[in-house]
C-alpha cells in the first residue's frame, strides 16, 4: 500500500468512510517497522487561491506520496518504528532537519547541494513537526516543515497510550507567507524576520474554498462521534483556533497531558507547538473552523480565503 | 459563490432554530455588581455604520456597531450592547438591518448555536438592509461568550460589531458565575481592543460598507498594524477611569472580570501583580483553577478570573498586546485598581 493510501485512510478518511460513520484508522505498519523516506528540499512555484504564484521551498517526499491535503510530504509511523529520513536539499542554503521532541542521529546540517540521512526511533505517541531549524523561522515561513503523526505501538485509535479514543482523526497543518519574503529569498536577497508580515494563510497548504474539496481537510464526520483534530503550527505566527457549533477537549499540548484549561470553543496554538484535541460531534450541520486572528482567513486581504476549514456532521 | 454548503444549509434549515423547552425568563435587573449596562434577552439589536469613538489623542475613529438605544454602557459605540440570558432559556435576538446598509449577521461566538442560527454567510446566510431576522437558540452553560458580525469579517470585526454575552445560572442569580459556582461581589467586563486606524479611514457606512479606503474586502486588509490599544473602547487616559474599566472594590471583595479577546492580537492581563485565580474560560469552568498574575488571551478567548482585593491600596492594571507574528510588544493600556 502505497503512503499516500495510508495517510487517506489514516490521516483523513475518504469520502466513503466519512458517510459510513465507521471506525476507519486501521494500522497498516507491522509492528517496529523500518521506514525509509527521502525528502528532497526545493524551491517550486506554488499557485494560491487568487491565483498568484509564490516561490515557496517545500520537502516533497521523492517517493510521489505527500502528506494531507496539498502538503508534499508527512510522515504517518508508530512508536518504535525506526525511522530513517534521507534529506536532499537542493535549496540555496544549509538546513538542519530537526523534529520537537525527537533525539535525531545527527545534529548536522546539510549543505546545499548535499544529502544527508537523520535516524531516529519514533517517539511516544503523538504529533509533532519537521523543520528546519537552521534558518531561525525563515524555514518555516518558506515552507519548510511537515507534519509528523505517531501512532500508538498497539495500534489502538488513541491520541497516545490508554489516552482518549477517537472514531476518526484529522491533521490539520496550519501556515502561511508573506510573499515578500518569498520574493526575496527567490531572488537570493536576505529577509529580515522582524518584519515578517504574513498575507496568504493555509491549512493543509490550501486556502478556502479549495479545503472543502480536499478530503483531508474538509472534516466529515457524524453526530455521535469523537473526533481527533491535530493542530500543528508549521507556521511563524500564533494561531487561536475557533470552532463553529461545538466545544473541543484539549487533551495534549506538545504531547504534554493539558490537565487545566481543557473544555474550549477558540484553541491557541503557538509557534512550534502541536496542539491535539477531541471534538465530540454533538448536532449535526456545517460549522466553519478558523483562526480568529481573522486577517488570517483571507488571501492577501480579501476574505473568505485563508485556512478557513469547514467541518460537516452528518 | 459557494454552492456546497448552501445546499447542506437548505436540508438542515428546517430543523428548527434554537429552543427546545426553556424558559424566557430574562435575569434580573438589580442585584448582583455589574459595572456596566445590559439588554435581557429576548430584545432586538439595529445595525449603525455610522459610529465613532474619540480616542485618549483626541483622534476620531469611525466605528460600526450593534445597537439597542446605544452601545456598550450606553456611552459607547464600541464595543456593542451586553446581552444577557439564563442557563437553559429561550434566546431570541432579532438583528434589524438598516436600509441602505451593507448585509450583516450575528455570530454567538461559542454558544453552539445551530447552523441555521450561527450567522456564518458560507454556511448560512446573510442579513440584507432592510431585513431582520430573529436569531434562536437555548443558552448552555452559564458563562461568558460574545457575538459578532461575520460578514467580510475582516472589517466588520475590526470596525467594532462585537459585543459579550453573558449566561446567567439558571436560577438568574448575578452573584454566582454558574449553578452553584465560584461567587462573586462584584462583576467587570474586560473586552481586548485595538484599532489599526487605516483600516477605519474613509469611514461612514452605506451600500457597499465603504471604510478602510475601499470595499470590505481586498489588499487594504492585507496586513494589520494596531496603533491603538484599548479595554473597553477606552485607551491611554481615558482607561485610567473609566468607570467600567477602572476596578475599585472593597478590601477582600471577589471581584469578577470577565476577559474577552476581541483583538485580533492577543493580551495579556494583569492586576499590576496582584494575584488572580483564573476559573473558567469559554463558557466552561477549568479542570483546575490556578493563580497567576499575567494571563494570555488570543483572540476569540474568553476567561473568568477572579481578583481578590488586597487589604489596601491603589495599583495599576491593564492589557499588554503581543505581536501574534514574534511575540513582541505592540502597545499597552492601563487602569487602576483601588482598594475603596
Amino acid at each position: 500500500m502505497k503512503r499516500r493510501d495510508f495517510l487517506k485512510t489514516g490521516l483523513a478518511g475518504s469520502a466513503a468512510f466519512a458517510v459510513s460513520g465507521l471506525t476507519m484508522f486501521t494500522p497498516k505498519i507491522a509492528s517496529a517497522a523500518t521506514v525509509n523516506i527521502t525528502l528532497r528540499a526545493e524551491g517550486t512555484s506554488k499557485t494560491l487561491i487568487d491565483g498568484t504564484s509564490v516561490f515557496v521551498w517545500q520537502f516533497r517526499d521523492t517517493s510521489g506520496n505527500s502528506g494531507p491535503g496539498a502538503l508534499t510530504s508527512g510522515l504517518l509511523v508508530r512508536e518504535g518504528d525506526t525511522v530513517n529520513v534521507t534529506v536532499q536539499n537542493r535549496v540555496d542554503r544549509s538546513i538542519r532537519f530537526v523534529i520537537n521532541g525527537v533525539t535525531m542521529s545527527t545534529t548536522s546540517s546539510v549543505s546545499a547541494g548535499s544529502n544527508r540521512t537523520y535516524s531516529f526511533t519514533a517517539p511516544a505517541a503523538g504529533s509533532y513537526m519537521y523543520t528546519d531549524n537552521r534558518n531561525g523561522e525563515l524555514g518555516r515561513a518558506m515552507g519548510l516543515a511537515g507534519p509528523m503523526v505517531v501512532m500508538p505501538a498497539n495500534g489502538a485509535n488513541r491520541l497516545y497510550d490508554n489516552g482518549p479514543a477517537f472514531d476518526r482523526q484529522y491533521t490539520m497543518f496550519m501556515s502561511e507567507l508573506d510573499d515578500r519574503l518569498n520574493a526575496a529569498v527567490q531572488g537570493g536577497g536576505s529577509y529580515n524576520m522582524a518584519n515578517y508580515e504574513p498575507n496568504y494563510y493555509f491549512a493543509n497548504g490550501l486556502s478556502y474554498p479549495d479545503t472543502t474539496a480536499d478530503s483531508d481537510t474538509l472534516i466529515a464526520m457524524n453526530v455521535g462521534e469523537d473526533v481527533a483534530v491535530r493542530f500543528i503550527n508549521g507556521g511563524a505566527i500564533t494561531y487561536p483556533m475557533h470552532f463553529h457549533g461545538y466545544h473541543v477537549n484539549v487533551a495534549t499540548r506538545n504531547r504534554s497531558v493539558e490537565t487545566r484549561v481543557i473544555e474550549k470553543d477558540t484553541v491557541q496554538v503557538e509557534r512550534n507547538e502541536c496542539v491535539d484535541v477531541i471534538l465530540p460531534v454533538e448536532q449535526a450541520g456545517a460549522y466553519p473552523l478558523h483562526t480568529h486572528y481573522v486577517p488570517g482567513v483571507s488571501a492577501n486581504g480579501t476574505y473568505a480565503n485563508g485556512g478557513l476549514i469547514i467541518m460537516n456532521a452528518a | 459563490m459557494f454552492n456546497k454548503f448552501q445546499e447542506i444549509y437548505t436540508m438542515s434549515m428546517h430543523r428548527g432554530g434554537g429552543g427546545g423547552g426553556g424558559t424566557t425568563t430574562p435575569p434580573p435587573t438589580t442585584g448582583g455588581g455589574r459595572t456596566f449596562s445590559f439588554i435581557a434577552a429576548p430584545t432586538s439589536l439595529s445595525t449603525s455604520m455610522n459610529g465613532s469613538i474619540t480616542m485618549a489623542d483626541g483622534a476620531s475613529i469611525s466605528t460600526w456597531y450593534f445597537s439597542n438605544g446605544g452601545g456598550f454602557n450606553g456611552d459607547r459605540t464600541v464595543p456593542s450592547p451586553v446581552i444577557e440570558a439564563n442557563q437553559g432559556s429561550n434566546v431570541a435576538v432579532t438583528l434589524n438591518v438598516s436600509m441602505m446598509s451593507s448585509p450583516h449577521t450575528i455570530h454567538f461566538h461559542g454558544l453552539d448555536v445551530n447552523q441555521q442560527n450561527d450567522g456564518v454567510p458560507a454556511t448560512s446566510f446573510e442579513v440584507n438592509g432592510g431585513s431582520s431576522y430573529t436569531y434562536r437558540f437555548t443558552a448552555p452553560h452559564a458563562g461568558t461568550y460574545m457575538y459578532h458580525c461575520h460578514v467580510d469579517t475582516n472589517q466588520h470585526f475590526e470596525m467594532g460589531m462585537f459585543g459579550t454575552v453573558i449566561i446567567r445560572p439558571s436560577d438568574g442569580s448575578t452573584n454566582r458565575i454558574w449553578n452553584n459556582g465560584p461567587t462573586f461581589d462584584k462583576e467587570y467586563i474586560w473586552q481586548l481592543t485595538t484599532f489599526d486606524s487605516s483600516w477605519h479611514s474613509g469611514g461612514g457606512g452605506g451600500m457597499g460598507g465603504m471604510g478602510g479606503g475601499g470595499g470590505g474586502t481586498g489588499p487594504q486588509f492585507a496586513r494589520y498594524r494596531p496603533d491603538y490599544f484599548m479595554i473597553n473602547g477606552r485607551d491611554g487616559t481615558n482607561a485610567r477611569t473609566d468607570s467600567t474599566t477602572a476596578i475599585t472594590a472593597g478590601a477582600g471583595q471577589r471581584v469578577l472580570v470577565r476577559v474577552q479577546g476581541t483583538s485580533n492580537m492577543p493580551g495579556i492581563v494583569n492586576m499590576g501583580g496582584l494575584p488572580f485565580e483564573v476559573v473558567a474560560s469559554d463558557g466552561r469552568p477549568l479542570a483546575q483553577s490556578y493563580t497567576t498574575t499575567e494571563l494570555l488571551c488570543c483572540a476569540g478567548e474568553r476567561y473568568d478570573i477572579i481578583l481578590t482585593m488586597p487589604s489596601s491600596g491603589q495599583y495599576t492594571g491593564g492589557i499588554t498586546y503581543r505581536d501574534i507574528r514574534n511575540s513582541g510588544n505592540l502597545g499597552s493600556v492601563s487602569t487602576t485598581i483601588t482598594v475603596a
